[in-house]
């Protein structure tokens, strides 16, 4: 029993959740008046934060509106997510769809053919609803408008009478004026200035009452919402279960194979009877559908990417990234660390590259990367790696590497400048030992450099991996890579009520994700201290 | 201790590697067996000779040289084509499995297209010819197929629309006469100049369709948009009004910040600007020219001269795709609309909200919020042989780079009409029509057959002047601002 909890313990100490420690402790029954001291400053204060701020954030949100819309409450952002989920589980099923065969397949049709039918049902309902609710909102407007209208016809009639009776007093003050009075004629100046802005007035107010009519046109109804988000629900899903339907029924693969089997048969018996020039055409044909049984046994759904899919990518291109950075920073860093001559010699390129932005690299390596990889399709590399098992579905294209290109470019300088703080700040009496035992520079390193420099390159890796997350974010967005970037640019491209949801979505996914590879950096820099480095939040 | 990090490393990596989702067919092999038996001999011999000739019958099936595409197009309604042809199964029906993947702006989706990462894409009419004459990136592109007509709006700002109401009492009401020339737009455009600023306008992309309607609109009322010149690609030498470049998605916020005080761009972001009341859509292009082509579908040459089995099966799909948005019922009515906008709708496709894309898809267009008006054909798939590429066409575009300057030298007439050769390709989409006519998919008298690819001449613009596709020259020189040949 003790045993598991110094486990436990070193666990939590190592993975650096230590507010789970005063849990195992009281567990254990260890101080508890002191634990549940620390759980309350860990566990319940946090959490009672960031519960209040939930809290402000959906009684303060409705209150601001933009012309975009209004900011969304925490449940229409869980919703959002929710759509983005449906969205990517939709999907998912019509790719099982397309690969279904014999009686699985048959099942399914069935089973999609019923809830169709239900469906229908309740679509006929919606749709009257709707009907029912825009035509009492309507009503409404009417209603609204009515006296605002006439208000507005009343006022506006007024004014036009009022300003054509104040120019024509205008025009017989001023046929009355001698052409030497210049009292009066500067008087008429001050009059006709006056006129000007009672009619500029008149027109803010007219505007005013304008806009108070636009203002009920836009009423939003809230019967009327609630029928047309269901009425909407409605139809995506028959939208989603007639396209399920129509591939079970005709474009699923085993069909398409079937098809294409029973044509070839056919084809068989005819080259089997035929004799004479007539086999050529025969034959030729036969071998064009075994081609092609081929490709569609090869062939997939082509499912668009969702969210999930464009998560694991995104991970992909970051540690693509990430382990080019550090494959380039940890060698220069140690150089830098082990000799000052080389350090004076690199100093300049990091001081001029470290501030350039990700949007800099990101275009310069689109270019060089198209000017290398010219022709994606048949590229060796290309072709290699969509061949490989556990990464061929990442579909790595020329935009994927710059993205990871930018990442390295961007986040290597964190583990460079660690490293040979790392390297350089080495105990002097180490590199004395060494030096008694005439350990060779190779064995320097290996034996002395880097073990005591680890903790300081790890602390570098980890600054290294959150910059990288930020940049790749920014890097797919402009290269149109698939990943987070590219789901929000598309998102924000939709200009949908959804849009700024969806965006908050995203601040969610990537700010779970960054925290999470954060952890894990955090988790190896432990492994690799001595002293166990500091808790770090 | 280095040891055991490496090895915790390589462990780490590992797990990572297994979480990915693998991506394996999982199917077996298919049993082919092409090597004749015995028992198909036998079986042969048993048939009647009558067997036989329905097995030689049927239609001739395309070989397809590729059969999984990926086609990009942007948030625009008028990519419904594509869109449309791969979720009503038209392209699955062509044995063709195609993705559609939205494109940032109309740049990478050209470049991505050349540099083969797209199959083909939904383009502007004037990438394709643009990229082949190498003005901006140069490639030759061509194009089988003309996506839809009409479908852009031009937008101005709440204030500018109050200053031309100023200008213009007839404007004032609630629903005022149509078109709305630039008229209007003049008295503000020269006392800003007085005041030593110019008015600034967004279009999409430099040989955008959008970008060559906004300068005609302007121009048919005497407002100088200004001139590209070999060293002002910007297209602003003796501007009056300069026009600036703008992702369509952002032309609402743009003009919003100020930043631009009217914009002309496809739709939903016309319907947007009314739905958000940030602007007045004063214009439709299908005023200023009646039925002008819009979007193409592009490919390069090269991989048109590598897949034209692939090419022609793609052509069919797009054309009973557009044939199926524009189906009427007797009353004239669209059906298959409000479907459509349904589907566009979904966040991979156009995403904007469904009311706001059936708006304009359904044939009406809001001008105001008080002025919904019927506009049948504001967004038009297949009717008036729309979806035939016309050379026609292509000399038009051709007319407006060089009116504008970025054709920078003279060309005599046989050059326009070379180079809309060179681009347009009527012959694959008389092809795939055959086929689809011998399928009895479209009917005889919905392909204009036996047309030498120009349109008959028209006056069916904003400021009346009429443009015939064999006179290139004298349709040039019939303008009063532009560019005038006299080859």
């Amino acid at each position: 029993m003790e045993s598991l909890k110094y486990t436990l313990l070193k666990i939590i100490h190592v993975s650096g959740l230590t507010f789970l420690e005063p849990v195992v402790r009281l567990c254990y029954g260890e101080e508890p008046q002191l634990q549940l001291k620390k759980i309350g400053r860990f566990i319940v204060i946090p959490s009672l934060t960031f519960l209040a701020f939930l809290v402000a954030w959906a009684l303060i949100a409705p209150v601001y509106k933009t012309k975009s819309g209004e900011v969304p409450t925490p449940a229409v952002v869980w919703d959002a997510a929710q759509g983005v989920k449906r969205f990517h589980e939709r999907e998912s099923d019509k790719q099982v769809a397309y690969g279904l065969s014999g009686e699985e397949r048959e099942a399914s049709l069935a089973e999609v053919s019923e809830q169709r039918a239900v469906l229908n049902a309740m679509k006929a309902n919606a749709d009257e609803q709707v009907a029912a609710a825009s035509e009492e909102r309507t009503t409404l407007i009417a209603e609204e408008m009515e006296p605002l209208a006439t208000a507005y016809e009343t006022k506006k009639a007024e004014f036009e009478q009022a300003e054509k009776r104040r120019e024509a007093a205008l025009i017989v003050k001023a046929t009355q004026i001698d052409q030497r009075d210049i009292e009066a004629k500067n008087e008429l100046l001050a009059y006709i200035r006056g006129h000007k802005f009672q009619t500029e007035q008149e027109r803010e107010l007219l505007k005013t009452l304008k806009a108070e009519q636009d203002d009920v046109r836009n009423l939003t109804y809230a019967p009327l919402q609630n029928a047309m988000r269901f009425q909407t629900e409605i139809a995506e899903e028959e939208q989603y279960l007639a396209k399920k339907e129509e591939i079970l029924s005709k474009a699923n693969r085993s069909l398409k194979l079937e098809e294409e089997a029973a044509r070839l048969k056919e084809l068989k018996l005819q080259y089997a009877a035929t004799t004479g020039p007539d086999l050529m055409p025969i034959a030729q044909q036969m071998l064009q559908i075994e081609g092609r049984m081929q490709k569609i046994v090869d062939s997939e759904y082509a499912k668009p990417w969702t969210l999930p899919m464009q998560i694991m990518r995104s991970l992909a291109c970051v540690f693509a990234g990430f382990f080019l950075a550090t494959a380039i920073a940890i060698p220069i860093g140690v150089l830098c660390g082990v000799s000052p001559t080389f350090m004076a010699a690199v100093t300049p390129f990091i001081a001029l590259f470290k501030p350039v932005s990700p949007i800099v690299w990101l275009p310069i390596s689109l270019i060089i990367v198209g000017g290398v990889i010219t022709d994606p399709e048949t590229h060796w590399l290309m072709v290699g790696m969509s061949n490989l098992p556990l990464i061929g579905w990442l579909q790595i294209n020329p935009a994927f590497i710059a993205s990871a290109i930018t990442v390295a470019l961007c986040s290597l300088w964190p583990t460079l400048v660690n490293t040979a703080l790392g390297v350089a700040s080495i105990d002097k009496d180490h590199l004395n030992v060494a030096r008694v035992l005439r350990l060779n520079f190779f064995q320097r390193l290996t034996k002395i450099v880097i073990p005591s420099a680890l903790p300081l390159i790890f602390a570098g890796l980890r600054i290294s991996l959150g910059v990288g997350w930020m940049v790749l974010i920014a890097a797919e967005l402009l290269s149109s890579s698939e990943g987070i970037g590219k789901f929000v640019w598309d998102m924000f491209n939709n200009g949908s009520s959804e849009t700024f949801a969806q965006m908050f979505v995203v601040v969610f996914v990537v700010g779970v994700i960054g925290l999470m590879l954060d952890r894990i950096m955090i988790i190896f820099q432990r492994l690799v201290s001595f002293d166990g480095a500091p808790a770090a939040i | 201790m280095i040891c055991t990090l490496r090895a915790s490393l390589f462990l780490s990596a590992l797990a990572l590697c297994a979480c990915l989702p693998g991506c394996s067919t999982g199917e077996g092999a298919v049993p082919l067996q092409l090597e004749l038996t015995e028992a198909d001999l036998a079986e042969a011999d048993k048939l009647a000779p009558e067997d036989l000739e329905i097995a030689t019958s049927g239609t001739k099936k395309l070989t397809l040289e590729k059969t999984d595409l990926k086609f990009g197009f942007i948030k625009l309604t008028d990519c419904a084509p594509i869109v449309i042809a791969r979720e009503k199964g038209f392209f699955a029906d062509e044995g063709l499995s195609v993705e559609v993947v939205a494109q940032p702006n109309w740049k990478t989706l050209l470049d991505n297209v050349i540099s083969g990462n797209l199959d083909g894409a939904h383009m502007l009419s004037g990438q394709p010819i643009a990229a082949t004459i190498g003005f901006g990136t140069s490639a030759h592109v061509i194009t089988p197929f003309t996506m839809d007509l009409n479908g852009n709006g031009i937008t101005v700002s709440n204030s500018i629309w109050e200053q031309m109401q100023q200008n213009d009492p007839a404007l004032r009401s609630e629903q005022p006469p149509h078109p709305i020339t630039a008229d209007s737009l003049v008295p503000i455009v020269k006392s800003r100049l007085a005041s030593g600023e110019k008015l600034q306008m967004g279009m999409v992309f430099p040989t955008s369709t959008h970008n060559y309607e906004l300068r005609y609109w302007l121009a048919a009322s005497g407002i100088n948009p200004g001139m590209y010149t070999e060293s002002d690609i910007g297209g602003r030498t003796d501007a009056e009004v300069e026009l600036s470049v703008t992702p369509p998605p952002m032309m609402p916020a743009t003009l919003e910040a100020g930043n631009i005080q009217g914009y002309c761009v496809g739709e939903p972001w016309n319907q947007q600007a009314v739905a958000k009341g940030i602007g007045v859509p004063v214009s439709t292009n299908y005023d200023i020219w009646k039925n002008n082509p819009e979007k193409v579908f592009g490919v390069t040459q090269e991989w048109a001269n590598a897949n034209p089995d692939t090419m022609v099966a793609v052509v069919k799909a797009l054309i009973r795709a557009g044939k199926w948005l524009d189906e009427t019922d007797d009353t004239g009515k669209l059906v298959n609309r409000e479907e459509a906008a349904r589907i566009l709708s979904r966040s991979d496709y156009v995403g904007a909200d469904f009311d706001i894309i059936r708006n304009s898809m359904t044939g009406y267009f809001y001008f105001q919020k008080s002025d919904k008006r019927p506009m049948p054909d504001f967004n038009v798939f297949y009717k008036h042989y729309c979806t035939y590429p016309w050379y026609s066409d292509g000399v038009w575009f051709l007319t407006q780079m060089r009116r504008w300057g970025q054709i920078t030298e003279p060309k005599p007439a046989e050059w326009y009409d070379e180079i809309a050769r060179k681009v347009y390709k009527p012959e694959i989409y008389l092809q795939a029509a055959q086929l689809l006519l011998d399928e009895g998919l479209i009917e005889k008298d919905e392909v204009p057959w036996d047309s030498d690819g120009y349109k008959p001449p028209t006056s069916d613009f904003i400021d009346g002047v009429k443009y015939d596709g064999h006179d290139p020259i004298g349709y040039l020189n019939s303008h009063k601002i532009g560019n005038k040949d006299s080859l």
